[in-house]
């Protein structure tokens, strides 16, 4: 085995240049760009080699440069304005060479690559359209997926979307959703090629018809979109091609009577297999196909079927990758939820502090309401009720926004600030752009953080030691005692309070019901100067601790409660928070 | 803009202050039950439909000083050992109106059972009334409630407009003491 016959065998079955590269195992970028002049050039050298070292061994091997010569073929289908073509007129000879052994040795199959190729550019050929087949040109083993002729359209599409999306970003990577026949045929090509060459290796040599496509498309691409082609893994927006064969799943019915329990059994589940040819089930099926059974079906007689037609582009996608802006809010209002609020699809509140963020960078990236609904998407270090208010620093926050055509300048960000907090609702002093990771660690924030609050209590009963007059209506008054109560109150040794919580009832119909232990880590009172029945506790939490059910004690579903630090009845009358203990974004970047 | 915000800017009007359950719960009532005369049980709806059990103010209960304790095993069932499981309380016990949740035993070996009024699967009793049942006479809407019940929003609003409103409830109240 050696990879000139391997092309030539790739040749004969009816292979593209670029396709006899990815049989030989070629893994180079640069070889794919000209696929053809490498193709030749590698023939030539293969070929001089072996003459130059041995060349008795192979009675093969000295063929090649015999066949290889122009023809008056070759004169006729290569027109004076595919200049760049004649440029390398000897290379593409060769190639074409190569090619020749097929035409005589398959008999079908030509090579009219040059000539479709001028047609499609409109320059005039002097060979007549109808005496040749343009289906015979295209590759039996990529349907044309790898072939120049199909690119030109590839690229208007995708210079159309990116022109329209308007993305500022130098860099793109490209992905590609090929005719899944392509694999069928792929499959036939390598055993054909085992046939022959009992040591071939498609499994290590095989280039992968994606990876070939960007080593040969991609880089034509860029050049002609004008931004630099990168991997997927480095570039954030990513250019997918979808192509399409309209005999793709016509093709694809033989491997119901080749792997018929496969399809047997996917078709009885039909409601979970909506569509029976999937790459997944393909490549299932063409592992138990050999190559007996293969050409023992009528459209395989004669080996791989001729495409009818070439694989075309039928849509392109693009998606910048998701820029995700970090901050921190500060919410003033006692009626305005985090998230808009809705019961039974009925909105109970004007307005939320997600929508009051999103406004100004909807606006900026000019989304319609829709498209912001499914674009941009909110996320935090926990949430607060409505009615409680989140003072101090405030809580961290990220938006996430899918497919963003730029970064928003510093500036930009300020103005985006300035509008959020407008309304004096929400108020939100700096935006930043985080990354992923940054992301992780305010999710994670979430379970670890501690907050702080402060609550607006009132004293419901006397206390056992409370001075009571005789008449039986003394008022209610928060005495120093109670005060000094609340200070010195603990139940545990490890925290200043360990509470156990029951899952609050107004979660209750959506969360299992647990009892969750949480702590106080501090607790402080202080009375109200005018209201004597009132007095304000500061406390500092670990996450997940519901302070309102602590305060009020919920009909003693969370034990112990104030009321037993303050040994009379008590309840809650306002929640604020007053400090979210997590700092992000990180403050470097703030 | 000064970013100086306290919560005493949330001082609220004093005069009309609600406790824990008339802020979050409607309370509705249902009178002599099985047709025994002031036996009233009111249930508390949370606007989630979760549901509190408990004894109406003019039940016959508070006009009796008698000792008493709270039994939760009723028939051959303990609603002691009701467990629930996940977000749909998998495993609570299933109860229709006419279910008993517990029983009150008095000292005098007189007892009353406590119906349910409702159809639901139990989520919660309130084992706090075991040790100490002074709570059920004490603070009946809060302290003092009997179970949990947890139901469909269908059957949550076909009970609730099937029974007393606060309004109605006072009104047939009165009637019946013209009537005595
Ligand atoms: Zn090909």
């Amino acid at each position: 085995m050696n990879d000139s016959k391997i092309i030539k065998l790739c040749k004969e079955l009816g292979c593209c240049d670029t396709c006899c590269l990815r049989y030989i195992g070629l893994k180079s970028p640069a070889a794919y760009e000209e696929a053809k002049q490498f193709l030749v050039k590698y023939v030539r050298d293969k070929t001089e080699h072996a003459n130059n070292v041995d060349p008795s061994t192979d009675q093969d091997e000295t063929n090649p440069p015999e066949e290889i010569g122009p023809t008056a073929e070759q004169d006729k289908i290569e027109p004076a304005d595919c200049a760049n073509h004649s440029k390398e007129q000897d290379q593409t000879e060769l190639a074409d060479g190569v090619n020749q052994k097929t035409e005589q040795e398959a008999g079908s199959l030509q090579n009219d690559t040059e000539k479709t190729s001028c047609d499609r550019n409109g320059a005039e050929s002097d060979e007549p359209p109808a005496k040749k087949q343009k289906t015979d040109s295209i590759c039996v083993s990529c349907i044309g997926v790898l072939q120049e002729e199909n690119w030109p359209q590839c690229y208007a599409m995708v210079k159309e979307v990116l022109d329209k999306k308007r993305y500022e970003c130098d860099t793109f990577a490209c992905a590609l959703s090929a005719p899944i026949a392509t694999m069928l045929r792929e499959r036939y090509i390598t055993l054909c090629l085992k046939e022959q060459f009992a040591d071939y290796d498609a499994d290590k040599l095989l280039t992968p018809l994606k990876e070939a496509w960007k080593w040969s498309f991609g880089a034509h691409l860029a050049a002609h979109v004008g931004i630099t082609l990168d991997s997927g893994a480095v570039s954030p927006l990513l250019v997918t091609l979808n192509l399409e064969y309209p005999d793709d799943l016509q093709e694809l019915e033989v491997l119901k009577t080749l792997s018929a329990s496969l399809f047997e059994s996917r078709s009885k589940q039909r409601q979970r297999f909506a569509v029976e040819f999937t790459r997944r089930s393909v490549e299932q099926a063409l592992r138990g196909v050999t190559l007996a059974r293969l050409r023992a079906q009528p459209a395989w007689e004669g080996g791989a079927p001729a495409p009818r037609a070439q694989a075309r582009p039928v849509s392109v996608q693009a998606a910048h990758a998701p820029l995700y802006l970090g901050g921190r809010y500060i919410k003033l209002s006692r009626t305005l939820p985090q998230t808009p609020w809705l019961v039974n699809g009925l909105r109970m509140m004007h307005s939320s502090v997600q929508e009051i963020i999103f406004g100004p960078i909807a606006r900026l990236y000019g989304m319609s309401p829709d498209e912001t609904e499914y674009r941009l998407k909110f996320m935090s270090a926990g949430r607060e009720d409505v009615d409680v208010r989140c003072l101090g620093d405030g809580r961290p926050f990220a938006v996430e926004v899918s497919d963003p055509q730029r970064t928003p300048t510093a500036d930009e960000l300020r103005r985006m600030c300035d509008e959020i907090s407008e309304g004096e609702q929400v108020i939100v002093k700096s935006l930043v752009p985080v990354s992923r990771e940054e992301l992780a660690e305010l999710k994670k924030g979430e379970e670890t953080k501690c907050k702080t609050y402060e609550a607006l209590c009132i004293k419901l009963s006397h206390t056992e030691d409370d001075e009571l007059t005789a008449n039986g209506d003394t008022a209610i008054r928060v005495t120093e005692r109670d005060i000094a109560n609340i200070n010195s109150y603990r139940n545990s040794d490890s925290s200043r309070v360990l509470l156990s919580q029951r899952t609050p009832i107004r979660v209750l119909h959506r969360r299992p019901l647990l009892t969750r232990t949480r702590r106080i880590l501090d607790l402080t009172a202080y009375p109200v100067a005018g209201h004597p029945q009132l007095f304000v506790v500061r406390l500092r939490t670990e996450a997940g601790t519901y302070v309102k059910e602590w305060a009020h004690g919920e009909a003693g579903r969370t034990r112990p409660r104030l009321q037993d630090a303050l040994r009379a009845r008590a309840d809650i009358l306002a929640l604020d928070v007053a400090s979210v203990d997590l700092p992000w974004p990180n403050t470097n970047t703030l | 803009m000064t970013m100086e915000f306290k919560i005493l800017d949330s001082i609220p009007d004093l005069t009309n202050l609600k406790s824990f359950t008339e802020r979050y719960f409607s309370k509705r009532y249902i009178t002599n039950v099985n047709g025994i005369k002031n036996n009233d049980i009111m249930i508390m709806f949370h606007s989630n439909r979760i549901a509190l059990l408990s004894l109406a103010p003019s039940h016959f209960f508070f006009t009796k000083a008698n000792d008493f304790k709270v039994n939760y095993s009723v028939g051959n069932v303990n609603r002691l050992r009701n467990s629930v499981k996940g977000k749909s309380k998998k495993g609570g016990q299933h109860l229709v109106p006419k279910s008993v949740v517990c029983k009150i035993e008095y000292d005098d070996g007189t007892s009353f059972d406590v119906p349910c009024c409702m159809k639901g699967t139990l989520v919660e009793v309130n084992e706090e009334l075991v040790k100490n049942p002074k709570l059920l006479k004490e603070c009946p809407d809060e302290d003092g409630y009997i179970a949990i019940i947890l139901s469909s929003i269908a059957i949550s609003e076909a009970t609730k407009s099937e029974m007393l409103t606060h309004e109605e409830y006072l009104k047939v109240l009165d009637s019946f003491e013209i009537n005595d």
